[in-house]
């Protein structure tokens, strides 16, 4: 009687001894057929996207997407979000790509509308201070776009009559506006500001006309400055 | 017992750089040096030639195609081609229910002229294989790795993902568990 060691000794023996069963060599063909293909796809696929290059396009998108986001999310943003100094990189970005004065015009026009709907939105909520900056801006962007208008004077009359134009709406609608949140607001802090933004604005407009600006506020009633009345 | 070629080895490292830059020649070395070993060893588990041909060609597709996932470090690349191969017969065996493997029942075993011992020597190929897979899965793969493969059990190990002593061990009572197989038949 052998003992078990042995037993399967013999029987591993006989394991090595089994003929391998190999492929046929059509099936080989046909799997390297298969294998090659897949390889030469694989190839083509890596070499449009190296692993650094998929990660550099990957970082790409990702930051596109946030910025996109962002930017999306911060062209409603108000003065008391944390986008909203993204707002204002956006807006000197647009203002950078307008070139013609009529585009010029139209960009200041719209800031100003864009700080006069914030200056409302801040005055519901409170917030004097950025109500004033808000206002302070508006000023600005018309004083901006009164200069324009001037500068065109002189180059091109009949151009610069077409943006005074626009420009003469757009401030009597400003002053309607004011003159209306004027009327709502208690606050003598806002109510100040008001009156002080509807100066500025006539005072812009006297600058589109080369005049010398003289334009005293009131307190809480509608601006005694010469307020804009469009021309036809 | 024909050899069935060149086992893993350090000579696999350029081919394998090769490969991941698109080099098709050093694919076709690969391709050579492995796959008669994937399809024999997935012949051994499954029985039938037409399964074994899709999974070892499914195995060096995922093997030649999917290099990014290899990493070369300290298991070689013939035991990840292995392991490839041992979970693409895994899923087969899921997807079919083992219904494709052959009964041990069907198996005609020769009778030794000491009733007590199996007479090995007249065993056929067939019959080693078909009570070859009567056996666990752990237990036919480690005897398929270390007899029909000749791989050393530090390779088998490696494969499975043991230590020697327990591919050692393994090896032991498989052998074991084949033999009652084998006798348990010519009993009945």
């Amino acid at each position: 009687m052998t003992s078990e060691m042995e037993r399967l000794e013999r029987l591993a023996e006989r394991l090595r001894a089994v003929d391998p069963v190999m492929p046929s060599p059509g099936a080989k063909i046909r799997g390297w057929n298969l294998v090659l293909a897949a390889v030469e796809q694989s190839a083509t696929v890596r070499s449009r996207t190296h692993p650094v290059r998929r990660l550099v396009l990957a970082a790409v998108a990702a930051t596109v997407l946030l910025v996109a986001g962002a930017v999306a999310a911060s062209a409603d943003s108000l003065p008391d979000s944390a986008l909203y100094p993204l707002k204002g990189v956006m807006e000197n970005v647009r203002g950078a790509l307008a070139f013609s004065p009529s585009d010029k015009l139209a960009y200041h026009l719209d800031l100003a509308r864009t700080r006069l709907t914030e200056a409302e939105a801040m005055i519901a909520r409170h917030r004097v201070d950025l109500a004033d900056q808000a206002l302070s801006s508006l000023d600005d962007q018309l004083n901006d776009a009164a200069l324009l208008v001037q500068a065109e004077m002189t180059g091109d009359p009949a151009l610069a009559a077409s943006l005074e134009n626009r420009l003469v709406q757009a401030i009597a609608t400003h002053d309607q506006q004011l003159a209306g949140l004027q009327g709502q607001v208690t606050n003598p802090a806002a109510i100040a500001a008001i009156t002080q933004a509807r100066d500025r604005a006539a005072q812009a407009l006297q600058t589109s006309n080369g005049k010398p600006s003289a334009s005293p506020s009131n307190g809480k009633g509608p601006s005694t400055s010469p307020h804009p009345t469009p021309k036809h | 017992m024909q050899p069935l070629g060149k086992a893993a080895s350090d000579d696999d490292r350029p081919l394998i750089e090769r490969v991941r830059r698109g080099d098709q020649d050093a694919a076709r070395i690969l391709f050579e040096r492995y796959f008669d070993r994937i399809y024999n060893y997935v012949y051994a588990r499954l029985g039938r030639a037409e399964d074994a041909e899709d999974l070892a060609i499914d195995t060096m597709t995922r093997s030649l195609t999917r290099l990014d996932l290899f990493q070369d470090q300290g298991v070689a690349f013939s035991s990840w081609v292995y392991r490839i191969a041992h979970n693409a017969t895994i899923d087969h065996y899921r997807r079919q229910g083992k219904a494709t493997l052959v009964p041990l029942e069907s198996a005609t075993m020769p009778v030794s002229a000491d009733p007590s011992e199996l007479a090995v020597e007249q065993l056929s190929n067939e019959d080693l294989h078909e009570a070859l897979r009567a056996l666990t899965d752990e237990q036919q793969q480690v005897l398929i790795l270390r007899f029909f493969q000749d791989l050393t059990a530090a390779q088998a190990a490696q494969i499975m993902g043991k230590s020697v002593g327990a591919v050692q061990a393994l090896q032991h009572r498989a052998l074991g568990s084949l033999e009652r197989a084998l006798h348990g038949r010519t009993n009945n």
